[in-house]
């Protein structure tokens, strides 16, 4: 097998188990095994979706959901970069707040849901606190450990060459804990989705969680709907942890730790 | 070279520690001498006795309506959770947590082994479970009501299928980054595929089939309380939501004070089993790095 087919098996073969469990599906509803009140066919299910995709309320409520997403992640991976970093050079500093994040790191942030809409109400300010919270504990972990994981002989070579303060901060701190950064970000952005779906199926804000929750309260008849948003949302998962996931490996490419990876990968292969 | 089709899944882990030992923030190097352990215990226990002092005296004169008083908040606990009949609600919610975490744990780990046994099933259904995995869980709710109807059911079926994810995508992952030296070994000593698999594969990725497992955990409680939130009638997140929606901020308070506690518990829990489990892990990492 030359390399051009191997490529294209490479692509085929899960292609092909996509629509195989796609037909799986409409088989399984069409057969009857699922009635149409409990799961809705393949086929009625992607007609919704493409009657759905050319209403301005599906890219609507995919815009609420996204800005939330993005707002959050924004604020959330700031607030971590900066404290987290400046808890990291001081031993001291690290090792009281070590507990307090712990604590907060174990509370579910959806505990917190239904204060946040008592006071925001059900607004896009009520998804993005919520966002912010859940974000914010794990992402200042990684950050943490980013920074203190560098190596002492960079940091003394920058000393000693008198690059200081923020120069240091951007050029010396950030890029060699960004792989932890990296690692935090994709985790945080799958949480950060989970939080703007569950803030709209449970507070009733505008977006793809509430469009689910309200085309299941539409009755059997909406269940293709429904399903249609939950396909979106699968996708719009995809796309964001695939995008984290490429910045992880493209813009890392020159740290040590991709280069292990890549040479694990080609030393599997042989 | 290897050319991925999607992005092949990585799991919470990339470089350096696993989800499971990044976290562990609280786990200092034990201290030699009774000082140093005393001044560690210090250290660790001051900001949070300091902040909640702060909540306590802040609150104190608070007239706010979503922001009471500590001190009535921890009366009314006591009154809720203790003397009243609020923990009750507890049992549903710990039964469904954990059946379904259980559930979901088992089928992760049996799944994760299979597909790390045959790589062509792995390679093809690969884009189906990257999608399973990426998709947020709380959207199927509605989905599983519609399946299960609205009870505890659908809540430990959505439950179960949230804890999976993470459990299988770190189980395929620690089985594969096992030395291939280590089978050569085994083969070698002519090992049955089953001793193989309990003396060598699984303890072989079972640090980060313990990652895996403490991600589907934090999932699981999620799920825990999303479910109770939607048509649900009982259980500790029905409990919250009905006290927000009557607006019985202190009564609200008390169930996110529970289940701030839960959710400590659980994970200490965890750990302590962790280190239990994994003891020959730690103590050999222990040495490694002295």
């Amino acid at each position: 097998m030359n390399a051009t087919t191997r490529r294209s098996v490479r692509w085929l073969a899960p292609a092909a188990a996509v629509v195989v469990a796609l037909l799986l599906w409409q088989l399984v509803t069409a057969g009857g095994l699922f009635r149409a009140d409990q799961f809705p066919t393949m086929f009625d299910t992607v007609q919704a979706l493409g009657k759905a995709v050319a209403t301005p309320a599906y890219w609507m409520s995919i815009g609420s959901t996204l800005q939330a997403w993005f707002l959050g992640m924004v604020i959330a991976s700031a607030l971590a970069i900066t404290i987290g970093s400046a808890l990291a050079f001081n031993d001291f500093a690290f090792r009281s707040a070590a507990s307090v994040i712990e604590i907060f790191k174990a509370i579910p942030a959806i505990a917190i849901l239904p204060l946040v809409i008592l006071v925001l109400g059900s607004t896009l300010p009520m998804k993005v606190f919520l966002i912010t919270f859940g974000v914010f504990w794990p992402l200042v972990i990684q950050v943490i450990y980013g920074v203190r994981s560098m190596d002492p002989i960079v940091l003394d070579t920058a000393k000693a060459l008198g690059v200081g303060g923020l120069r240091r901060f951007v050029t010396i701190t950030i890029p060699s804990a960004s792989p932890y950064i990296a690692t935090g970000l994709r985790i945080a952005s799958a949480s950060a989705l989970i939080l703007a779906v569950v803030s709209e199926l449970v507070g009733g804000a505008a977006g793809i969680g509430r469009n689910i929750l309200q085309a299941q309260n539409g009755g059997s008849s909406a269940y293709p709907v429904m399903y249609a948003y939950i396909l979106t949302a699968g996708l719009l998962g995809i796309v964001l942890t695939g995008a984290f996931f490429l910045l992880e490996r493209n813009v890392m490419h020159w740290h040590e730790s991709q280069r292990n990876i890549r040479s694990n990968a080609e030393g599997a292969l042989r | 070279m290897s050319q991925t089709i999607l992005p092949e899944v990585v799991p919470e882990r990339a470089d350096g520690p696993s989800i499971g030992e990044t976290t562990d923030l609280l786990v200092t190097p034990r201290g030699r001498s009774r000082g140093t352990v005393v001044r560690n215990v210090l250290i660790a226990v001051w900001l949070p006795i300091v902040l909640l002092a702060a909540w306590w005296f802040l609150s104190a004169s608070s007239t706010s309506p979503f922001f009471p008083p500590l001190s009535r908040i921890l009366e009314e606990w006591w009154n809720q959770w203790v003397i009243g009949d609020a923990k009750f609600q507890l049992s549903s919610s710990l039964r469904n947590l954990l059946l379904g975490y259980a559930g979901g744990a088992l089928i992760g780990v049996v799944f994760g082994t299979l597909l790390w046994r045959f790589p062509p099933v792995r390679r093809v259904s690969n884009p189906i479970i990257y999608f399973l995995y990426v998709l947020p869980a709380p959207a199927l709710l509605p989905a599983m009501i519609a399946l299960f109807g609205i009870g505890e059911l659908r809540q430990i079926a959505l439950i179960s299928f949230g804890a999976i994810w993470p459990t299988l995508l770190n189980t395929l992952d620690g089985m594969r980054g096992i030395d291939q030296v280590k089978f050569d070994t085994a083969r070698a000593m002519k090992l049955s595929p089953v001793r193989i698999l309990f003396s060598l594969v699984l303890p072989g990725a079972g640090p980060q089939i313990a990652a895996g497992l403490r991600a589907s955990l934090q999932t699981s409680i999620i799920l825990m309380v999303v479910t109770e939130m939607v048509a649900a009638k009982q259980g500790i997140g029905y409990f919250i939501l009905q006290a927000q929606t009557v607006f019985a901020v202190t009564t609200m308070w008390t169930g996110i004070l529970t289940l701030a506690i839960i959710g400590t518990v659980a994970n200490y829990v965890f750990v302590l089993v962790e280190r239990i489990v994994l003891r020959w892990y730690y103590r050999s990492r222990a040495l490694g790095n002295s």
